[in-house]
């Protein structure tokens, strides 16, 4: 009886590295996520508040802010300023930043995961990062120490990130943003004036919805709200090393005339 | 264990079947979507990198020349999701591929599918990742 006893005891001790053996029959990653995220209640940390951890894909535009986020054809447009809209005409796919490895902004997403992370402290989280694989590596941090904005940030890709809880939806505010980045990859622009307002919430365990105010007085005649979600990775998916400055080969020898420092095409 | 079996295999073979690959970027502004070549020859360097994995490939030509050829892939990290590894491919294999032509018309094509010279497909890569 013993012997049974330590024999299942060894078979179950051991199932978590057999399903992570490289080589085995466990479905790769992609195969895993054709199933859907996983279902189940919402996690909470041992004071209650919504525990955001884990690895995420999604929860932001990629093609089409307008139509990802839940917009009617034409709704966007409508908002846009003159200046927008000729600054928006003048680019195409070529031009994007992410081509030459630079990074997406907020609230863009990539078809790679992120992961967040909430700093372990013996009081509440002071810190929430949001380590992105793709598309190139890089951090999102938010303060939830309760400090202000600055009052004029230096522009920056990803702002400057405060967070609060209202019940429970993390609800982060940004400003400071740089204008460089692009809503999606028609090109949709902003201004040094952008503010959003994400509210992120854990409607189970496999899902985050991220609903985003987007404020900007230099690009849109009034604030809109976009919706997107956010689904979490099979248990072993882990962000990977993604060093897109290693072999950007964008366009140098595939688009004639292009150039990889700048972006632009010589006609 | 065979309902897993069936589940993969039917996954492999949606996930091969659709080859459209997950880029840091719009394929549409590098490669003419309108102009398909298929390549055919021994692979002489594989490049596990990102954005994106690479093969270069000699193909010959009616003139008796080669020319060779780089094949952009998915990126590293998709093509890991999906199961592929460094070792999918070995230099001196043959392969067939499918893809878009560069607009500049140099020898630089972007994967629709890879193929080994006994029809397993490898290094797909799905753009829902």
């Amino acid at each position: 009886m013993k012997a049974h006893l330590v024999i299942v005891v060894l078979v179950v001790a051991t199932l978590p590295l057999l399903a992570q053996k490289p080589g085995s029959d466990q479905p790769s990653i992609s195969t895993q996520r054709l199933k859907g995220p996983p279902s189940g209640p919402v996690p909470r940390l041992p004071d209650g508040t919504v525990d955001l951890s884990g690895v995420w894909v999604g929860g932001g535009p990629i093609n089409d802010i307008e139509r990802e986020g839940g917009l009617k054809p034409g709704e966007l447009d409508a908002l846009m300023l003159p200046s927008a809209k000729a600054l928006m005409a003048t680019r195409d796919v070529t031009m994007e930043p992410h081509n030459r490895c630079l990074p997406m902004g907020v609230p863009r997403t990539t078809p790679f995961p992120f992961r967040i992370v909430q700093t372990p402290t013996h009081k509440a989280a002071t810190h929430i990062f949001i380590l992105q694989e793709g598309n190139i590596h890089s951090y999102r941090q938010v303060f939830l120490d309760g400090r202000k904005h600055p009052p004029d940030p230096d522009p920056t890709w990803y702002g400057h990130s405060i967070g609060s809880w209202e019940k429970d939806t993390l609800v982060i505010d940004t400003v400071g943003y740089n204008d460089k980045f692009w809503f999606d990859r028609r090109g949709t622009p902003h201004t040094e004036q952008l503010h959003t307002i994400e509210r992120w919430t854990r409607l189970d365990l496999g899902r985050m919805e991220n609903k985003v105010t987007i404020d900007d007085p230099g690009a849109f005649t009034k604030p809109f709200t976009v919706t997107f979600m956010a689904t979490l990775s099979p248990p072993g998916d882990e962000l990977m090393e993604y060093i897109c400055q290693e072999n950007n080969q964008y366009g140098v020898h595939t688009i004639p005339g292009f150039n990889p420092l700048t972006g632009e095409t010589q006609k | 264990m065979r309902l897993l079996i069936a589940l993969v295999l039917g996954c492999v073979i949606v996930l091969c079947g659709s080859q459209s690959l997950v880029a840091h970027h719009s394929i549409a502004g590098e490669f003419d979507v309108t102009k398909t070549v298929t390549l055919k020859g021994k692979v002489t360097k594989i490049e596990w990198t990102n954005p994106h994995a690479r093969i270069y490939i000699d193909v010959a030509q009616p003139n008796g020349t080669v020319v060779n050829w780089n094949v952009e892939l998915a990126a590293v990290s998709a093509l890991a999701r999906n199961g592929w590894t460094r070792n999918a491919l070995k230099i001196g294999d043959t392969v067939t591929v499918d893809g878009l032509h560069a607009r500049s018309g140099a020898p630089i094509a972007n994967a629709r599918s890879v193929v080994l010279p006994d029809g397993r497909k490898v290094l797909s890569g799905t753009a829902d990742q």
